[in-house]
């Protein structure tokens, strides 16, 4: 069966590089179709059968126009997560599904479009850069990455995330709880191509994506180097500074 | 207060850079308000380009027998310009400068424009920088935008719709540009393409030419939305005459460019057009563009043994940079070998580098079949070697290395036409010296 994945807005949803995390899962699946639905298209997802739908990194602006052809689609959104479509966004597209997003310095404070439970504050003067390490269910090996970011998100612990953070901020300096998980969808506040950087959480995506066969991990060798060097230096307590614990 | 201070620095006398602005503020916080200026005061910035604009500018306006304040040994954040403006007063806190040239770092705006106000404001060009400061460079049009002031004139890029977005409805705007070679794209490539959709529809743009990253000129297909017209306009060179026309307003002047990279055709574009709005006649705009010499740059291409030796300054954690200087190495002919070393030296020891700019940067460039070997040394050279697999690199054609300096004792020269070394910033005296004299003693040991 060939696997359908759905880049929303790419023309906008293009930043750090996160659009390597599309490239990467066609790199593994190269029967899969890739569909890029622009800004004034009708999503995919509307009207067919998608099997991963991907949203990545806008500017605060871009965040707006991504609710506003977002918020017609809601109760379909809702429906899909339900059903155990797969969703990945990252990095701030995830902030778009919450109930609002507030940013004091560009003067608005806009509804989201209020899937998920929690709020978005934009400081565009309090930009936030650190690593970030933890646990996600399902993932055999700890997942390594980065956050630089304007916003935080607040919400209630209750709502699962996508990873508990043994080091590093989660959803924000208050708690290891980070991003958003439920069923299928994944929100992820963190930045770059999160799947090239982690080999194993790609190969649980795969095996969910695909399971029978599960397709192999595209350039496995040189993947798992990099994430290896990257990991043992995560490990180095001398690479983590204050500002990147959370306040319990 | 102002001049309390400004004499004090005039007397410490230490000018070219930041600490007497430091001070100065320290001293008088609104010294940028209140301190005696030049009549004219034109502040440079954008994400490439602004230092070598800002010395053309000048050079050009000193051709002009005006003396001028300008922060070329200096720093170009708000200590820095606040430094060059004291330079231009007396010890009686008089102004003894016609003019002001200041660069300014992007991302000063709101700490100097509100308070100097300048006359003028020069934007090259805003394209990604680096993730952890810059963001992207919407954020810096509106750090800008917001700094402002509406009685500002702006000379601004017309290749760049992200550039011509800047100010308010009161700034008067001249637009400067190049036209196309006709070698130029109508589809855009690469991973830095910033202004895709229509401002006013959000209908994605037509490139009626594409140069690189979102520099060139759009239509919107719905609405009918394009590029401003460019006021002052450089065209491409004759092949008979090596000259270029640059059209300013109505008049057109015959010019030959002392350098033709079209990094600096862009950056004299931007020095004419100010001088026009100066209202400097165009024939001697022209003579002036003619005499203006960029500075070196941190660029150096040799050849020994009938071998090209290219050293590049590749900015390590700037996606846009590093793709200027892989198209730069597809654009040389001959078979090729690559050192790189382009790791954040900061991170090394009390952080962990992001690498996700390299996946802003188009290492696909790399994938040529003209590209013998890649040596990559570093400690993110498992990174780096994964992006070049990414991009379509033959990973046998990778050679990695933890020394940064190693893979030009290792490098294979055997058939190769080109070798380029590419380092970064942080160390070219440390990686990019080294490597360079490593392989000029090898290459003329071979040739003797």
């Amino acid at each position: 069966m060939t696997l359908t994945i759905e880049m929303l807005f790419p023309e906008i949803a293009n930043l750090y590089g996160d659009n390597a995390n599309i490239e990467f899962l066609s790199r593994c699946l190269p029967e899969a179709r890739i569909v890029r639905t622009g800004l004034n298209e009708t999503p995919q997802f509307v009207t067919g059968n998608v099997d991963l739908v991907y949203l990545g990194p806008l500017t605060e602006r871009g965040q707006l126009r991504a609710i506003s052809r977002l918020i017609p689609h809601k109760a379909r959104i809702v429906e899909l997560i339900d059903s155990g479509t797969h969703f990945l966004f990252t990095h701030n597209a995830m902030e778009c599904l919450g109930a609002r997003i507030v940013n004091a310095e560009m003067n608005y404070d806009e509804p989201g479009v209020g899937i998920f439970d929690f709020s978005t504050e934009v400081g565009m003067f309090d930009r936030y850069t650190g690593k970030v390490m933890g646990n996600c269910d399902g993932v055999s090996e700890p997942v390594v990455g980065y956050k630089s970011q304007f916003s935080m998100v607040s919400s209630s612990p209750e709502i699962p995330g996508f990873m508990r953070t043994t080091r590093g901020i989660g959803r924000n300096p208050t708690t290891h709880v980070e991003g958003v998980r439920r069923n299928n969808f994944i929100g992820t506040s963190l930045i770059g191509p999160v799947l090239v950087m982690n080999p194993h959480l790609t190969q649980w995506l795969l095996a969910s994506l695909s399971p029978s066969p599960t397709p192999p991990l595209a350039l496995r060798e040189l993947a798992l180097a990099a994430y290896n060097a990257r990991l043992r230096e995560f490990h180095d307590e001398r690479t983590w500074s204050a500002f990147e614990r959370v306040a319990d | 207060m102002g001049k309390c201070a400004a004499l004090a620095l005039r007397l410490i006398g230490r000018e070219g850079t930041h600490v007497p602005g430091r001070i100065a503020l320290w001293v008088c916080p609104d010294l940028l308000a209140v301190i005696a200026r030049p009549e004219t005061v034109i502040v440079v910035t954008g994400t490439n380009g602004k230092t070598t604009t800002t010395n053309l500018l000048a050079d050009a306006l000193s051709a002009l027998d005006l003396s001028v304040s300008t922060n070329r040994a200096g720093s170009n954040l708000r200590d820095g310009i606040v430094a060059s403006l004291v330079s231009g007063v007396n010890i009686w806190g008089k102004n003894r400068r016609d003019v002001a040239v200041l660069e300014m770092d992007e991302r000063s705006a709101l700490r100097v424009l509100p308070q100097l106000a300048p006359d003028i404001v020069v934007c090259t060009n805003l394209t990604r920088d680096s993730i952890k400061r810059n963001a992207h460079p919407e954020f810096i049009a509106w750090i800008l935008t917001s700094a402002i002031s509406p009685t500002t004139t702006l000379v601004l890029n017309s290749d760049d719709l992200i550039t011509v977005s800047l100010g308010g409805d009161s700034n008067r705007r001249v637009f400067f540009g190049v036209d196309p070679t006709g070698d130029e794209s109508s589809e855009p490539s690469g991973s830095a393409v910033d202004a895709s959709i229509c401002p006013r529809c959000d209908e994605r743009l037509q490139w009626v030419f594409w140069r690189f990253n979102h520099i060139g000129r759009v239509r919107c297909p719905v609405c009918g939305f394009t590029s401003p017209v460019a006021d002052i306009r450089v065209s491409p060179v004759d092949s008979l005459t090596g000259l270029r026309s640059l059209a300013i307003n109505t008049e057109s002047v015959s010019v030959r460019l002392a350098n033709d990279s079209i990094v600096n055709v862009y950056n004299v574009a931007a020095v004419a057009a100010t001088l026009d709005v100066l209202a400097v006649e165009p024939t001697v705009i022209g003579s002036i563009v003619e005499s203006l010499t960029p500075p070196p740059s941190r660029f150096a291409d040799e050849t020994i043994g009938g071998v090209r030796l290219v050293r590049l300054l590749t900015k390590g954690l700037v996606g846009v940079a590093v793709s200027r200087a892989f198209a730069h190495i597809l654009s040389v002919p001959g078979r090729k070998a690559i050192l790189l070393a382009v790791d954040e030296t900061t991170d090394r020891f009390d952080g962990v580098e992001n690498t996700a700019w390299t996946y802003d940067a188009d290492y696909e460039y790399l994938a040529d079949p003209s590209i013998a070997a890649i040596y990559v040394g570093g400690v993110r050279r498992h990174d780096q070697a994964l992006r070049l697999a990414m991009a379509g690199v033959d990973p046998d054609k990778i050679v990695l290395d933890e020394s940064e300096t190693r893979g030009a004792d290792l490098v294979v020269l055997d058939g190769i036409d080109a070798i380029f070394n590419l380092h970064s910033n942080h160390n070219a005296v440390s990686t990019g010296d080294a490597v360079h004299g490593k392989l000029r003693t090898r290459l003329l040991e071979l040739s003797s």
